[in-house]
Parts: C-alpha cells; structure tokens; sequence
C-alpha cells in the first residue's frame, strides 16, 4: 500500500512540478528571439537595460548571445551555417563585416522594411542595401577617440601631436589592425582623408607616414584589453580607445581621458542583421523597430555609452549627456578602400610594422 | 628452468594469442579511426585549404592555387615588388625558439643535478610543485609577467621607488637604455621587448625542461665523477668530459622537444615582442580568424611552419645518430 501511495504522490507530484515548470516557458519560448552584442560590459549592459524594455513592450523574450566584433564571428557563422544551426536570430555587425558577410553569402538574409516603421528614424545611410535588398538595420554608433592620461600630458590639440617624440617617445598604445582606423586617422590628418584611401599610392603614402610615429608606440594592441591595462598601469600615455570604454574608465578614476582633436575621432556604427535560416523574421523586425526608436537610442547612449543613430534633437539627451557619447566632427572609415583593397592593405601595414 | 620448459612455453603462446588477436585487431581499428579523423583530416584539411583563394573584401574559396606559397616566399605584389615579411616571421619564429629553448635548458640543467643530489622525499616534493606548475596556461603565465613588468605595478615601478632610474639618468646610462627600447622618458620599460618575449617563453618550458632531463640525471652513476675526482680532475674538466657526455642523447631530445613546442607560441609573442619581430604562428592567426579571413594563406604559412620544423628535427636526429656512431 505504501508502495503505490508513494508511487501516486511521486507521480503527482511530478506532473505537477512539470506543469508549473514547463506551462511558462513553452509559452515565452513562442516568441522569443537570441540577439548577439559584444561580450563583457557591453552585453551586460543590452542585458540589464534594453531587452527587459524590450520585452516589456512586446512580450518577446530575448536570450542574448555573446559574439566578437570581428571577421572571427563570419567565421563562426559559416560554420554554423554548413552545419545548418543558427547561433543567433539577429546578430550585430560592425559596416564592414556587414559588407563582407553580404559579400559572402547565406550568412544574413534580406529584411522587411515595411515592418520596421522606426527605421525611417535614420539616415537612409544607416540601412544597409546588400545584394538581395536591405540586410541591415543601424543599431548604435561608436567613437574611436585619441585619449591620453592627463597626469603626464596636456590635451592634445591634434592627431599630428602624437607624431612629436619629444612628448611621446615610447609611450602611445595604438591598434595594429590594419582596418581598426589609424590609416583613416592620418589621412584625415595630413592628407584628403578618404579620397586619399582610394588609390595605392594614397595608401603609400599613408603608411609612409604612419611610419614615422613607430619609434612614439610602445604598445601596438590587438585587443582592446591589452590597451585598457596599457593606460591603467602607466605603460602607455596616449593613443586611440573606444571613447564610451574611456569614459567610463575615466569616471573610475584611472588616469585616461578622451578628447575630440581638431580632425575628429573616427566613427563606425553596428547594425542588426538577421541570420539566414532564422525562422524568428518578425520578431527581429520588432527588435529593430524598438532600436529605430529615438527613446531606444537614447537608453542605449545613457546606459551604453554608444552614440545615437538619431538626431539628438529627436532624443531627450541633454547636451552634457550627448558629449559623453559623441562629438564632432567625425572621421568615417574607407570602408570600400579596405574591402576592395584588402590584402595590398594588409601586406603594406603589416611590412611597415615589421621594420625594425 | 630448463631448456624444455622455455620450449614449452613458447609452444603455448600461439594457442592463446588466436582470441586476443581479434580483441588487440579491434583495439588497433579504434586506434586508426581515432587518429584518422583526430589528426589525418584535419591535417589535410589544411593541406588542402592552403591551395585555396582568397576573394577580395568577403572570405575565400576552394582552388588549386600556387599562390599563397609564392606570396610567402615573395609578397603579393610579386614580381612589380618583393618582400621577405613572411621569411622574417619565419626567421623570429625559430630565433624565439632556438634561444628560449637553449636557455630553459641551460639553466635547469644544473638545477636538475642539484636536484638529484637531495634526499628523495625533497625530490619528490620539488617534483610535484614543478609537475603542478605545468598546469598553469600560457595565458596565464604572459599575464603574470605582464604584471611582473608593468608600469606602475612591477619592476619599473620597483626602479623607481628605489631610485634606480634616477640614478641610471644620473649616470648617463638611460640614455643608452632608451636607444634600445628599454626605456622611456619617464622611467625604465622592460615591455614589449626581445628581453620579456625570451623571458617569458623559457619560463613557460622551464618545468618541462626539469622534468624531461630528471630521469636520465637520477641515473647518472655519481661514482664516475668521484672516480674522476679522486684521479685529480677539476670539477669543471669532471662536468665537461665524464657528465655532459653521458646525458647528451636527453639534453639533445629535450632541446629539440622544447624548440618544437615554442615554435607554436602565440600569447607570449603577440604580447611581448615588437612588431617588427613577430612570428609566423602569430601571423597565421591574423590571417585565418584575424579582420580579413585569408585561411589560404593562413594555411600555407602553417605548411611551410611544419616542413621548417620537421626539417629541423631531422637534422636533429641526424646530428644525434652521427654522434651515437662515434
């Protein structure tokens, strides 16, 4: 008797924890949508502040997804396409990947702009028309700064200040990456900006003069970390940084502050794409609707620190708010210089770095 | 035993091999298949790739193409220019090697004999902290050094709380420290540099090194030496003709096994040595998961990589064999 009371109750007991359990989550999971953003701070950020008012206004539970903001993730993607799975529905990519993964093909499928009202909120710039019609939506804007430690250095007034080796003998942390902006920052500085980029003696010339500030770097970074220790430890005294990571370093207390010089910082921005073979279209197009919103923008710059897609007239960002993002004027990258010229690019900046 | 007996057992030995044929035949079959697609795929694999082609501003496709060799032999913009980028890497990469390698020998070598003449249970507890030790990653390892020499948590900030860089500037031998990248205007910096990268990558083999030569030291017979001793030769001529002689076979070994595994490193270069002196491995880490997705390329540098190695291990093997026949 006892036997089958226990059995019963266990039984029992069972399907109701089964019940309780699995009744909500089969119900989110028919609407719900994984988003990639960049790891660390930044993801927590999406994780803590937007997609809860996301969900909240749609009902769309979000599992978010860590990616790299890189050509490591067109990789991953590739592969996960061949093995037909779909590590996220919407992913973020940064305008060059973008070009490359529409390039490339079956990574990110066309979108439905007629669902995604908001999005006449942008500059027809920031919606991405790829071979088979628009693949991308922009998502939020980001600065690449000068920054310098102010206990050592006073703020410098030009990108050309860098290149003086009585100030920064040794002593700059600067990318090297080929694409992560120095080219762009120099031509801007001391030639046509992108027009310059174009052709290959413009490149030449570019790196001739990028040259000439090797013996000023003591740090050529490749991730972003290697720079945020460089300045917190003192090793490095100035060099380029992301200007919402230096901000908010800055406003812990280590000795790093950003500065708009009188070329500018370069700008880049990230768009939402949709990955091929997702089933979840309309729930990205209602993920990118909330991001098109000037109030999403804003949340996004408040919390995030990148800089809106919107005018910040649009927003209810105050002035002060808008500086700690943004700032003017801005150096946008050869985008098309560096898809169409890419390996003549790498070989020459990579020849140039490994003179001694 | 007799002879009769050992006959005996060797009559009974097919008899019971016939059953276990079958089980070892099997055990082998698992063996192949584990080691065909564990290694011999993926080996071809980037044989193969390393013909592929790279497309311009997206990834890259399935060919049969000479190029990447040629780029790395020459330079993409071969025969209008060329450049030996890709042999300096190469260079670096056997230079980093061949030194760490020598040097993590080197000193643990005396380490190792001093190490054999301890009682065995601080030898064996000498021996699990140095076994432990190899369970920290590269990683971890470049991350602590990167520390250890940092700015204003490490030995600069050591030189100057002590006064060391003012007396350095005082002396007049700053100077020469900053003409070699070792120092800038405001204090010593000992990062990124030939010195950290050579540091750190012997370092990272250095229990390696002990735990390799520490067999063959155990068994040296220390009556040789005394018997060398007692006959009037010095500690040195003892060291130089009676000890070195009879562990060169594992000095040799472990040097080579050393220079392989270094040859691949790529947290210590990336992180510590200078642009101008990168390697290959990290080369080819930029150009297959890097901003520009050239795996073709990226491929053929790991080919030639391995041909450079394998040539190297044999004349190793050569150099040994010819002093073995001696």
């Amino acid at each position: 008797m006892l036997k089958i009371d226990r059995r019963t109750l266990l039984k029992s007991g069972a399907a109701s924890v089964a019940a309780s359990g699995l009744a909500t989550p089969l119900i989110a999971q028919s609407r719900s949508l994984k988003v990639g953003s960049y790891g660390g701070y930044f993801e927590d950020s999406f994780k803590s502040f937007v997609y809860p008012e996301f969900t909240a206004a749609t009902g769309i539970e979000v599992e978010s997804v860590t990616q790299p903001n890189s050509a490591d993730w067109l990789v991953t993607m590739q592969q996960a396409a061949s093995a037909g799975t779909v590590p996220t529905d919407i992913s973020l990519y940064g305008r060059q990947q973008m070009i490359k993964a529409s390039r490339i093909g079956g990574l990110i499928a066309p979108l439905n702009v007629s669902a995604i009202a908001n999005a006449s909120n942008l500059d027809s710039y920031f919606v991405f028309e790829g071979p088979e019609g628009p693949q991308g939506v922009g998502a939020m804007s980001w600065f690449t700064a000068l920054v310098f430690n102010p206990d050592e250095v006073e703020t410098p007034a030009s990108w050309a200040d860098f290149w003086d080796t009585d100030t920064f003998e040794a002593s700059l942390g600067l990318s090297n990456v080929h694409s992560s902006g120095l080219l762009d920052i120099t031509s801007a500085t001391f030639f046509d900006g992108e027009a310059t980029m174009m052709s290959d003696e413009g490149i030449l010339a570019i790196i001739d003069k990028v040259r000439e500030i090797k013996p000023n770097v003591t740090l050529w970074w490749n991730a972003e970390s290697q720079m945020e220790q460089g300045m917190k430890n003192g090793d490095v005294i100035g060099g380029q940084y992301y200007l919402d990571v230096a901000n908010l370093m800055a406003a812990d207390g280590f000795p790093i502050q950003p500065t708009f010089p009188k070329e500018g910082n370069l700008q880049d921005y990230g768009s939402w794409c949709l990955s091929e073979g997702s089933e979840k279209s309309e729930e990205a197009a209602e993920f990118m609707n909330f991001s098109c919103d000037p109030a999403t923008q804003a949340l996004m710059s408040r919390n995030i620190g990148t800089a809106p897609l919107v005018d910040q007239s649009a927003t209810d960002l105050t002035d002060e708010e808008f500086a700690f993002v943004s700032g003017s004027p801005s150096i946008k990258p050869a985008y098309e210089a560096y898809l169409d010229n890419e390996t003549f690019i790498k070989e020459s900046w990579d020849k140039m770095l490994a003179e001694s | 035993m007799t002879v009769a007996d050992d006959l005996n057992v060797a009559a009974d030995i097919p008899a019971k091999a016939a059953p276990g044929l079958t089980r070892k035949g099997a055990l082998y079959g698992v063996l192949t298949a584990l080691m065909v697609v564990f290694c011999v795929v993926p080996f071809i694999l980037v044989i193969v790739i390393s013909f592929g082609r790279k497309i311009e501003g997206a990834a890259w496709v399935w060919d049969f193409t000479f190029e990447n060799y040629q780029r790395f032999f020459v330079g993409t913009l071969w025969p209008d220019e060329v450049t030996f980028l890709y042999l300096q890497q190469l260079g670096y990469s056997f230079y980093f090697a061949i030194i760490a390698s020598l040097l993590a020998v080197l000193t643990a070598l005396p380490f190792t004999l001093l190490l054999t003449r301890l009682k065995r249970s601080t030898q064996a507890i000498w021996l699990v902290f140095i076994l432990s030790s190899l369970s920290m990653s590269e990683v971890f390892i470049v991350m602590g050094w990167d520390i250890l020499l940092s700015n204003n948590s490490g030995l600069p900030k050591l030189f100057q709380v002590t006064g060391m860089t003012q007396w350095l500037k005082d002396v007049g031998w700053f100077q020469t420290l900053r003409d070699i990248g070792l120092a800038n205007p405001r204090n010593v910096k000992f990062k990124p540099s030939e010195f950290a990268t050579i540091l750190t990558m012997s370092y990272l083999v250095w229990p390696y090194a002990v735990i390799l030569l520490y067999p063959a030291l155990s068994r040296l017979d220390p009556s040789l030496s005394e018997a060398a001793r007692t006959m009037g030769a010095s500690r040195w001529t003892v060291i130089r003709t009676v000890t070195l002689p009879s562990i060169r076979l594992p000095l040799m070994g472990t040097t080579l096994l050393l220079f392989v595994f270094l040859l691949g490193s790529y947290v210590t270069i990336s992180v510590f040595a200078t642009p101008d002196k990168q390697t290959t491995a990290v080369a080819i880490y930029s150009n297959i998961r890097g901003s520009n997705l050239n795996a073709p390329f990226g491929s053929a540098q790991a080919v030639i990589l391995l041909i450079s190695a394998s040539i190297c291990l044999y004349f190793g093997h050569l150099l040994n064999s010819k002093a073995e026949a001696r």
